[in-house]
């Protein structure tokens, strides 16, 4: 591809945030995240490190800040001023929000991430450079840098673990940033096979690795687009709106036993992960 | 003199990447001779025989008899060798010549034939041989040859095969970019999808 042709082509090569007069078409993948179900037990993110090739790092890169788990549980307790949580901790499984108008994208100095028709953030790593402006601007530290050469210098995957690479994946390399993809090579297997018999993929009929081993189904994922979508119907109950960034849970008073929220939504990057609060023993 | 040798140095070198950068610059996308490399089969296979026309001694058997899988998978497969003794075995006219001599020696040893790879894509790319098959041979109503072609070429007329397009990026870009019809009788057309991941993983 030519530089002029990518130029001339701009709006078509970057999608923006979908407003009245340009709506998602076909698909808009869009998850939610049930923290009351949640037990913080780190299966999606073991199935995570599965399904997409991410290098085990270990403790001492870890503690460097070279971790590479696309969704981590972030813990929180609530103290109220005493010295221990009588509850103990909240957890928050926190990936990649796939912002409609996502921070990360504006910055890329070479394009390499972007929003696709789908309403995904995509990051396409064999065009990252490894500038990492993109994780300085994500809001909600969700890119992962990788700093060493993980599958030769340091050998993640030593014999036979090399067989379970998923092979719809990249091994990605040095210096390339990488996220959360929605599990985006499971949404083209699930495209095509409906495209084949002409019909838009079905709801459930395509689940994300984390989602998938969730024990408790916290996690639920799928096209906001159809009406049928347990996600779509999700976000109806809990008002939530996708281009909104202020839901009627924070405006209304006697909404506020709406649990959906999204985070850091004031920041306007619209995104396209709902979270339901927990309800709380002291809450009620 | 030392200074002047230096000047020298610095003009050859500039003159040399002057003329390379030129050289470069006017390159084509395919020229004659960009066919890949020339890739060695363990046995020289005639496509030509197998699925040239009938006029010039081929028996125009369709690309989907041996590689089966590219109507429904990503990767379009390479025959199992059972496919190829299938037919040999009853073809007595070529029973003892050299290749097919060879083709018995991996079937009695039991041996898959180590084919290589011709047309391989770096593994960042996706490239499905399904959707494309379904669009043109199946919606559209191409000969399957024609539509292979757009990527392989006009394999028919060769041995072994050899990739004849560029295989890149611009070029997958070049003709998702133009208008197809979406099937043979409609004159309802689109182009192919330009999202990144859409071939990129
Ligand atoms: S969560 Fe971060 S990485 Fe993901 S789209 Fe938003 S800004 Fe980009
Ligand atoms: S959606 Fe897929 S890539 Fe994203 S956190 Fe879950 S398992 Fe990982």
């Amino acid at each position: 591809m030519s530089i002029t042709n990518l130029l001339e082509n701009w709006s078509d090569f970057r999608q923006q945030h979908p407003s009245d007069d340009r709506p998602h078409r076909e698909y808009k993948w869009a998850m939610s995240i049930d923290l009351d179900a949640c037990t913080g037990c780190n299966a999606c993110s073991v199935a995570c490190y599965a399904e997409n090739n991410l290098p085990v790092v270990g403790k001492e890169k870890f503690a460097h800040g070279h971790s590479h788990h696309w969704i981590r549980i972030e813990r929180y307790w609530d103290n109220d001023g005493r010295e221990f949580a009588d509850q103990g901790a909240q957890f928050l499984p926190m990936l990649c929000q796939h912002c409609e108008a996502a921070p990360c994208e504006t910055v890329c100095p070479v394009g390499a991430t972007n929003h696709t028709a789908d309403g995904l953030n995509s990051q396409v790593y064999n065009r990252c450079v490894g500038s990492r402006y993109c994780n300085a601007n994500c809001p909600y530290k969700a890119r992962y840098f990788n700093w060493y050469d993980y599958p030769t210098t340091d050998n993640v995957w030593p014999e036979p673990m090399n067989q379970q690479l998923n092979p719809d994946v990249t091994v990605r390399g040095k210096g390339v940033m990488e996220k959360c993809t929605f599990c985006v090579q499971r949404l083209t297997v699930a495209k095509s096979d409906a495209r084949s018999e002409g019909r838009s993929v079905l709801d459930g009929e395509v689940q994300t690795a984390c989602q998938q081993v969730c024990p408790t189904g916290a996690i639920s994922f799928g096209n906001l687009v159809d009406p049928l979508a347990k996600v779509g119907k999700q976000w109806m109950t809990q008002q939530v709106e996708l281009n909104k960034d202020k839901q009627a849970k924070d405006t209304a008073e006697e909404a506020a036993k709406l649990r959906g929220y999204r985070i850091l939504e004031e920041l306007r990057t619209y995104p396209s992960v709902m979270y339901l609060e927990q309800l709380r023993e002291s809450a009620i | 003199m030392y200074c002047f040798l230096r000047l020298s140095v610095l003009l050859v070198g500039l003159i040399v990447s002057a003329s390379s950068y030129a050289a470069n610059a006017v390159q084509p996308l395919t020229t004659a001779d960009d066919l890949g490399p020339k890739v060695e089969q363990p046995i020289e296979f005639p496509h030509d025989r197998h699925a040239g026309d009938a006029a010039k001694g081929g028996m125009e058997i369709n690309c989907m008899y041996c590689h089966t899988y590219a109507r429904r998978s990503i990767v379009a497969g390479i025959p199992p060798l059972q496919k190829c003794i299938g037919c040999h075995q009853s073809i007595e006219s070529v029973r003892e010549t050299p290749r097919i001599k060879k083709l018995f020696e991996y079937w009695e040893a039991k041996k898959a034939v180590p084919w290589k790879k011709v047309h391989d894509l770096p593994d960042f790319v996706r490239f499905n041989h399904e959707r494309h098959i379904q669009r043109f041979v199946f919606a559209q109503n191409k000969p399957v040859q024609e539509a292979c072609g757009y990527c392989h070429g006009d394999v028919k007329t060769m041995t072994v095969a050899r990739r004849q397009k560029p295989l890149s990026m611009g070029w997958c870009v070049s003709c998702h970019q133009k208008d197809h019809p979406v099937d043979a009788t409609s004159t309802k057309t689109t182009h192919g999808p330009n999202d990144c991941w859409q071939c990129h993983k």
